[in-house]
């Protein structure tokens, strides 16, 4: 590369200033939106990556038998990692549990911090997982049972400084000891807490407690599946032998009693695969990965569309060149020149793009992520981008060359100009057929996303909040009620177990009826409620009646269709006799189906009945009324002071929370198919200047001779509609396909109408038309003296 | 210094082929200044191109300066070209992105000559086509007689054996004509050889001997006074 060809190529990208726009802005805009996808990628790809051997490390979920794989619980009991460590090929086992709603008091100033997640750790723990420790060190924590670490953004929130050892805070009305200070969590851990506090302490409360029924230490608890177990397991072990290992553990310990099959899943694909099978997130990512390369290859096909259209006009200089003597080699260098300028620019505008659109990314993905230079992965990928284009794009330039004669070229002509145009035809179908298809897929996505906010849940949902009470509230819920019944805004209140209406998991096989078969193996959820929650909440009977509020309530049953249907019941279902956990009763309503889990699961069987505790109060209000009602509600709770603070949540935004990934995903994926259609237009508009260009000439000519101002457009666009035509054909049925498999993962989807296919191709040709005729218009209504006398 | 016997030359596409030389004989000596003239169509700018080596023979022999050139690859037509001959065509052909320096710069880094000595010669031969004064300026910037005279440098700041001439002030008005005309006389007279299509008498009175052609054959040379 020698100053010649730098100065050659600046020149010829100045005196092209258009070409030079649309190449530089295509490339960098397209680098930049796959860079950004990159990141959001190697992000979901990197959750719990940052361990030693993370490959390593297995987690244990739960798997209801009988179930499939349908009712998995996250959690299992305490004793499965000491099971475990029997097996040689475990390495190191280590159990955790969490308290999620926990407020921390720094005595000395009386600061309240709530809603810290605290983590319960076993001596393990840290030799398990990287979580590295700031100051401190990881055996003081388990010294003592009041011993305690925090994460550097909890000191500094509790005490205004990360230098805090020795420190005492107050927690569940005990004193403990700040001993270590470790990183915070990083963002793609699925482990996070606020606080680690060791387990000792836990197991110390659990038996002073009473225990759990017979079992008294948390080394004996096989009941509660609320703790986490991980493991390390040898470089040549075999999950699925130490996976039947502990279940037959587990098996002999219960005496034989079945209920659950545990599994191990590798940790580090759990965030993509969920326990249950769920490969939904994968698909996500999957499916971001190909809209990144296909927004290179958009960009890409526009440099290639532009470079290959230019030749022609390079053609006449190169002719010249060779008459004077230029070989080969040297006229490859000349041109190669001019790329490299136009993708090092477009490389350096991408970057500082990323750069740019980073903080605005996080907020709409709902991450934290960060564009290092020294991203290896990015740069690859950028790199093989960059070297296909290239490829693609010199291809025919070296076909030129070389075929190149030099007297036809200075003529104006190319010899293969046919397939060049060729090529180029079949690129513009190529980029169209995927524009196409993001239209049409966001289209679809779009009327699916909104389907799932206007579905009918079963129940009423505006207006109503739910606030968690805590022991000391719920103790006195009959004058909380009576209260709040003088409350003008508050329209009615009721207490019950769904802590989440629209996501409830608390679920049992113990259900038994007369005539239950033997291969049942119903699976059942359950939930305590008060007689005002079904009116509260406007579900509706098929059958029956509600609870009295009398004491008879504790041997009713309300259940829904689902649960009669799976029991195989024939109507009329009031009173049948059924038991839930051993306590009889009957059924005395049954209630039209309701969402109480993610609509990404058809309705399942559900019970509610008096029994359990529930914690968490439902108010419904009105219109205009909610902060009235937000502030009796308020008021009433810190008559019952307790640790806790009072807080408050929208049925509406607990909804909005539910779908929030879907939502984000939705909208990522508009955003990135509105920069693929942007670059494919803009192409389009290059190809259709360069057309109106080289014809400039035959139009002058057909405007002498009396053509008008429509039928010049007419004969500029005709070649390029049909090719989006064409784009139309091809792009329906992978829209169609594509969007079936996405639709799929919805148990409740909206319909794949054949309006949209035809919304999409009239927003295609429109687009393409009004790029087209913007540039024939202008064409056209040139004067042709100009372009005659350009000759 | 050319030596041509027996040339055929075929143009064919997909329907027609047309005879555009046939059974051409042409000698030219060294330091000879030879107007090529004729009708349009009848070969001449053909003729020019195989001298030039930038089109090849499909029959016939072609000696150039004692070499027998016709059967020359590519890489070695250019070789040869790039040291022996300058072209000077009827449409300028200059680069558009190169300045008036830069464009008779080119043939020189083509052979590979160092930069001062580069400097030194495109000075030398803009001075002598008088047009120093404009060395920093784009071809667009200029006229028509002016670009030619770029051409013409260019065509020569290699000190060429030969240089071809297709039209040269095909584009030109009368006094331009004539200064690009004077400018390839004394070329002539300092030695180098010249071969020049033209369809102007008044040009081809400037030199030697003029060549008429007619249907891809010579049918008459006259030798000027
Ligand atoms: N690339 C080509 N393909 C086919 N035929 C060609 C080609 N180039 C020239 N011809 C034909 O060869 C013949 C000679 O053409 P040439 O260009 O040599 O004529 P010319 O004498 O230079 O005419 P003019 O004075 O008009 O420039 C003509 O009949 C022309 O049609
Ligand atoms: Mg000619």
């Amino acid at each position: 590369m020698n100053t010649e060809n730098i100065k050659t190529a600046w020149r010829r990208l100045k005196n092209n200033k258009f070409y030079t726009a649309v190449n530089v802005l295509g490339l960098a805009v397209s680098l930049a939106a796959a860079m950004l996808i990159i990141l959001w990628v190697q992000d979901e790809r990197s959750f719990d990556k940052f361990h030693h051997d993370h490959e390593r490390i297995y987690k244990v979920s739960s798997h209801l038998v009988g179930d499939g794989t349908k009712n998995v619980w996250l959690g299992s009991p305490s004793p499965v990692a000491n099971l475990a460590r029997e097996n040689t090929n475990v390495e190191i086992a280590s159990r955790i549990t969490y308290d999620g709603n926990a407020t921390l008091r720094n005595d000395s100033t009386h600061l309240k911090v709530s809603n810290m997640r605290i983590l319960h750790a076993d001596e393990e723990f840290f030799s398990l997982f990287n979580f590295p420790l700031r100051s401190g060190q990881v055996n003081t924590l388990f010294q003592q049972p009041k011993n305690a670490f925090l994460t550097q953004s909890t000191a500094i929130k509790l005490y205004g400084d990360e230098n805090v050892i020795g420190e005492i805070f107050h927690f569940d009305d005990e004193q403990f000891t700040v001993v270590g200070i470790i990183e915070d969590f990083p963002q793609n851990s699925s482990i996070k807490a606020n606080v680690i506090l060791p387990l000792s302490y836990y197991a110390q409360r659990f038996t002073e407690y009473g225990g759990n029924g017979n079992w008294k230490t948390i080394d004996e608890d096989l009941g509660n599946y609320g703790f986490y177990t991980y493991m390390k397991l040898s470089p040549t072990a075999s999950s699925s032998d130490v996976t039947n290992f502990v279940n037959s553990a587990f098996l002999k310990a219960r005496n034989g009693a079945h209920f659950v099959d545990f599994s191990l899943d590798r940790l580090e694909d759990l965030h993509l695969i969920s326990a249950d099978g769920n490969k939904s997130a994968l698909h996500v990512v999957q499916v971001f990965s190909i809209i990144a390369i296909l927004l290179l290859a958009i960009g890409a096909i526009n440099y290639v569309n532009l470079s290959t259209a230019r030749s022609m006009e390079s053609a006449k200089g190169i002719g010249i060149r060779k008459v004077i003597g230029a070989s080969k080699k040297q006229l490859f260098f000349l041109f190669s020149t001019e790329t490299v300028v136009i993708f090092f620019t477009a490389i350096l505008l991408a970057v500082a793009l990323v750069f740019l659109c980073v903080p605005a990314y996080n907020e709409i993905s709902g991450k934290s992520l960060s564009f290092a230079l020294g991203n290896m992965q990015v740069w690859l990928f950028i790199s093989t981008a960059i070297v296909v284009t290239l490829l693609l794009a010199a291809i025919y330039p070296a076909l030129q060359l070389s075929s190149f004669h030099a007297i036809s070229a200075l003529k104006g002509q190319l010899g293969n100009h046919f397939s060049n145009q060729t090529l180029r035809k079949a690129l513009v179908v190529f980029q169209f057929s995927i524009s196409i298809t993001l239209i049409i897929s966001t289209l679809i996505i779009g009327k699916q996303l909104q389907y799932i906010r206007e579905i009918n849940l079963g129940y009423d949902r505006e207006h109503v909040f739910t606030v968690p009470l805590p022991y000391e509230a719920v103790q006195h819920i009959d004058a909380i009620h009576q209260e709040l019944a003088s409350v003008s805004a508050i329209q009615s209140t009721s207490l019950s177990e769904f802590y989440n209406l629209m996501d409830y998991g608390n679920a049992t096989g113990d259900i038994e009826w007369s005539g239950k078969p033997a291969s049942s193996n119903i699976i059942v959820a359950r939930a305590r409620i008060d007689e005002k929650f079904i009116p509260l909440m406007g579900l509706e009977f098929v059958e029956g009646n509600n609870l009295s509020g009398l004491p008879a309530d504790s041997a009713a049953f309300v259940v829904n269709e689902e649960l009669v249907k799976q029991m195989g019941l024939q109507a009329p279902y009031v009173g049948t006799e059924m038991s839930l956990h051993n306590i009889p009763g009957k059924i005395i309503g049954v209630l039209k189906n309701f969402n109480f889990k993610s609509l990404k699961e058809e309705v399942s069987p559900i019970v509610l009945w008096t029994h359990a505790y529930s914690s968490t109060l439902y108010v419904k209000t009105s219109a205009n009324k909610t902060e009235e009602a937000i502030a009796a509600v308020a008021k009433v709770y810190e008559k019952y002071p307790s640790d806790y603070v009072f807080k408050y949540n929208f049925l509406d935004s607990q909804f909005d929370d539910l779908y929030k990934s879907d939502n984000r995903t939705g909208l990522l994926f508009n955003i990135f198919s509105g920069i693929a259609i942007f670059i494919s237009v803009l192409g389009l508009f290059a190809l259709t200047t360069y057309a109106a260009q080289i014809r400039i000439k035959e139009i002058g000519i057909r405007k002498v001779l009396g053509a008008d101002v429509l039928g010049i457009v007419h004969l500029l666009s005709k070649d390029f509609i049909l090719l989006v035509l064409i784009a139309i054909t091809i792009a329906c049925p992978v829209a169609w396909y594509l969007m079936n498999e996405w639709l799929s993962s919805f148990s409740y989807r909206t319909s794949i109408s054949i309006s949209l296919f035809v919304s999409g191709g009239v927003i295609a040709v429109l687009l393409a038309y009004v790029t087209i005729g913007l540039r024939a218009m202008q064409a056209a209504l040139a004067n042709p003296v100009n372009s005659l006398r350009d000759e | 210094m050319i030596k041509i016997t027996n040339l055929q030359k075929f143009y064919r596409t997909e329907e027609v082929e047309t005879v555009a030389l046939n059974d051409l004989n042409i000698h030219v000596q060294e330091g000879e200044f030879v107007a090529v003239m004729g009708p349009s169509g009848c070969g001449k700018s053909t003729l020019l191109n195989i001298i030039g080596l930038l089109d090849d023979l499909d029959e016939g022999s072609y000696v150039f300066n004692n070499v027998e050139v016709a059967k020359f690859n590519e890489r070695k037509r250019s070789d040869l070209r790039k040291h022996n001959i300058g072209f000077v065509f009827q449409s300028f052909n200059l680069i558009d992105e190169l300045t008036v320096f830069e464009n008779v710069e080119l043939p020189l880094i083509y052979t590979n000559v160092p930069a001062a000595e580069r400097k030194k010669r495109v000075e030398e031969v803009l001075e002598k086509v008088q047009i120093m004064h404009r060395r920093n300026h784009f071809p667009q910037q200029l006229s028509g007689g002016q670009q030619q005279r770029v051409a013409v440098a260019r065509a020569v700041v290699n000190n060429p054996k030969l240089i071809l001439a297709d039209e040269p002030t095909g584009n030109l008005d009368s006094s331009n004509g004539n200064e690009v005309m004077n400018l390839l006389t004394e070329l002539n007279e300092a030695g180098t050889t010249i071969v020049m299509v033209t369809h102007s008498e008044h040009d081809a009175k400037f030199s030697d001997r003029v060549i008429r052609m007619l249907d891809g054959q010579v049918i008459m040379e006259t030798t000027t006074v």
